[in-house]
């Protein structure tokens, strides 16, 4: 499936993603500090499990890092 | 799940090192570069995890800040350059002009300067209560706190607040409860199994390996919604728990710029090490002292948590676990006796620091709260004739008979 990644287009092979799964298939180390927003939406860390991800999704992972503003 | 002392050592499992080196390098370098103007860009604008300038993020401090995020039980920690940098970011985040801090009037006297002095002419207004009494807390609260602020004991008062009962107000009131740990630290007092929201500590002192360097801590215990804080509720709208995180590194740590140094930060890491080891001896040889200046003629009173005859004994032994920290206060005749006594002293440093490996002593009237007018220390419960003592962790009788030495010269 097709989905958007900090602002990429990202095919996705996997049938059933949730947003633990595309953490780790992203390599992200610390999962925890990490503000995950889902088509503008902020996901709560207790729901990674449980939210699957459908085609044409638009996911933001937000690291405190950087130095950038909002 | 591991102990304190174990995961002191060997923290947060984190990326190994090209070298296989078991103790993390010392990244002192301001920027990190990036391989393509993209790259930056994602970097910047908090998409892609990595480091960019060291005022904002750097990978030895970030080592450093989760250890502590182990340690202490939060959901993040952020590092700054001193205890009075930590408190001064998290009062500019949550606080503003019309807006007020409910706080003890029995304050470390730099903390109380920075809220009626420094922050006076900005409009924030402090509401000192004792904090003693819980119900003054609740009664100082109105729509426009931003905050209660306490220490979890006072510097040099030596009292010790309920914690549990005030987190209970506040936690009723949408009011966030920030506590300052420096001389408990998580090892003595974890704030968050007691209602705290926020802890801040100057790392100067235990966690440092007994003040090697200067360095602070904000921590969030995520035990907030902060959505209920009127300056991050738009914050929490976009980061949930990590508000306040992004708050302060995108916007007021960044943008007021007291970042630790990566060296201070190493030692910091290093210092957490030992520091169970060193709070231990430190507390057993304090409680030591108590004793001994107790009985002794020359002492009029010792105020020290540890004596069972301490007001705050029993909520000291409750929240400490039966530890009460390193720092004790006594009372001689006259400020003149009190000034003989401390340079009479040959192994006792005369020095204004805490939880230092080295025992040391102060006058307080005449130091740290030497702004102050004669009324105003009455106020805040400090004598011309109090001395200050920060126990050590060298070999009891030697601290002993520095002391013996000292009064039989008086």
């Amino acid at each position: 499936m097709q989905l958007t990644v900090n602002g990429e287009s990202n095919e996705i092979h996997e049938i059933e993603v949730n947003l633990s799964k595309l953490l780790e298939m992203r390599k992200v180390e610390s999962p925890e500090m990490v503000a995950v927003q889902l088509n503008g939406e902020f996901v709560d860390l207790k729901s990674y499990d449980t939210t699957y991800l459908k085609p044409g999704d638009d996911v933001e992972f937000l690291f405190f890092m950087g130095g950038g503003s909002r | 799940m591991t102990g304190f002392s174990t995961n002191a050592i060997h923290g947060i499992h984190s990326r190994r090192d090209i070298h296989g080196a078991l103790r993390p390098p010392v990244y002192d370098s301001v920027a990190f570069e990036h391989n393509s103007a993209e790259d930056i860009n994602q970097v910047f604008s908090g998409r892609k995890p990595a480091h960019a300038y060291s005022r904002i993020t750097n990978p030895t401090v970030e080592e450093f800040e989760n250890r502590i995020r182990l340690l202490s039980g939060g959901i993040a920690a952020i590092a700054v350059s001193s205890g009075m940098a930590a408190i001064s970011n998290i009062i500019l985040t949550l606080g503003g002009s019309g807006t007020n801090i409910v706080t003890s009037r029995h304050l470390f006297g730099n903390s109380l300067s920075l809220f009626e002095k420094t922050l006076k002419p900005w409009g924030l207004e402090a509401r000192l209560v004792s904090m003693s009494y819980p119900q003054e807390v609740s009664s100082a609260i109105d729509n426009n706190t931003r905050g209660v602020f306490l220490e979890t004991v006072t510097n040099p008062q030596l009292e010790v607040a309920d914690i549990r009962a005030i987190s209970e107000i506040t936690a009723a009131k949408g009011i966030p409860l920030i506590l300052d740990n420096t001389v408990t630290t998580p090892y003595l007092f974890r704030s968050k199994n007691f209602g705290a929201n926020i802890e801040v500590l100057s790392s100067t002192k235990y966690i440092s390996g007994g003040a090697t360097s200067v360095g602070g801590l904000i921590i969030d215990n995520g035990n907030f919604n902060w959505n209920q804080s009127p300056r991050l509720a738009d914050w929490a709208k976009q980061m949930g728990p990590m508000a306040l995180l992004g708050a302060l590194r995108r916007e007021v740590y960044r943008n007021i710029g007291a970042c630790l140094a990566p060296h201070h930060a190493y030692l910091h890491s290093l210092g957490l090490e030992t520091m169970s080891l060193r709070i231990e001896k430190s507390c057993s040889n304090a409680l030591s002292v108590a004793r001994f200046l107790k009985q002794h003629d020359r002492v009029h009173a010792v105020n020290y948590p540890g004596l069972e005859e301490s007001a705050y004994h029993k909520i000291a032994a409750k929240q400490f676990s039966n530890r009460f920290g390193g720092i004790l206060t006594f009372t001689l005749q006259s400020r003149d006796e009190c000034f003989a006594l401390i340079n009479s002293l040959k192994l006792i440093r005369r020095a204004s620091n805490v939880n230092d490996n080295k025992t040391l002593i102060l006058h307080p009237a005449s130091t740290i709260f030497c702004e102050y007018t004669e009324e105003d220390l009455e106020k805040m419960g400090i004598g011309l004739n109090m001395i200050r003592l920060s126990v050590g962790i060298e070999d009891i009788d030697d601290i002993l008979n520095d002391l013996e030495r000292g009064f039989a010269s008086l």
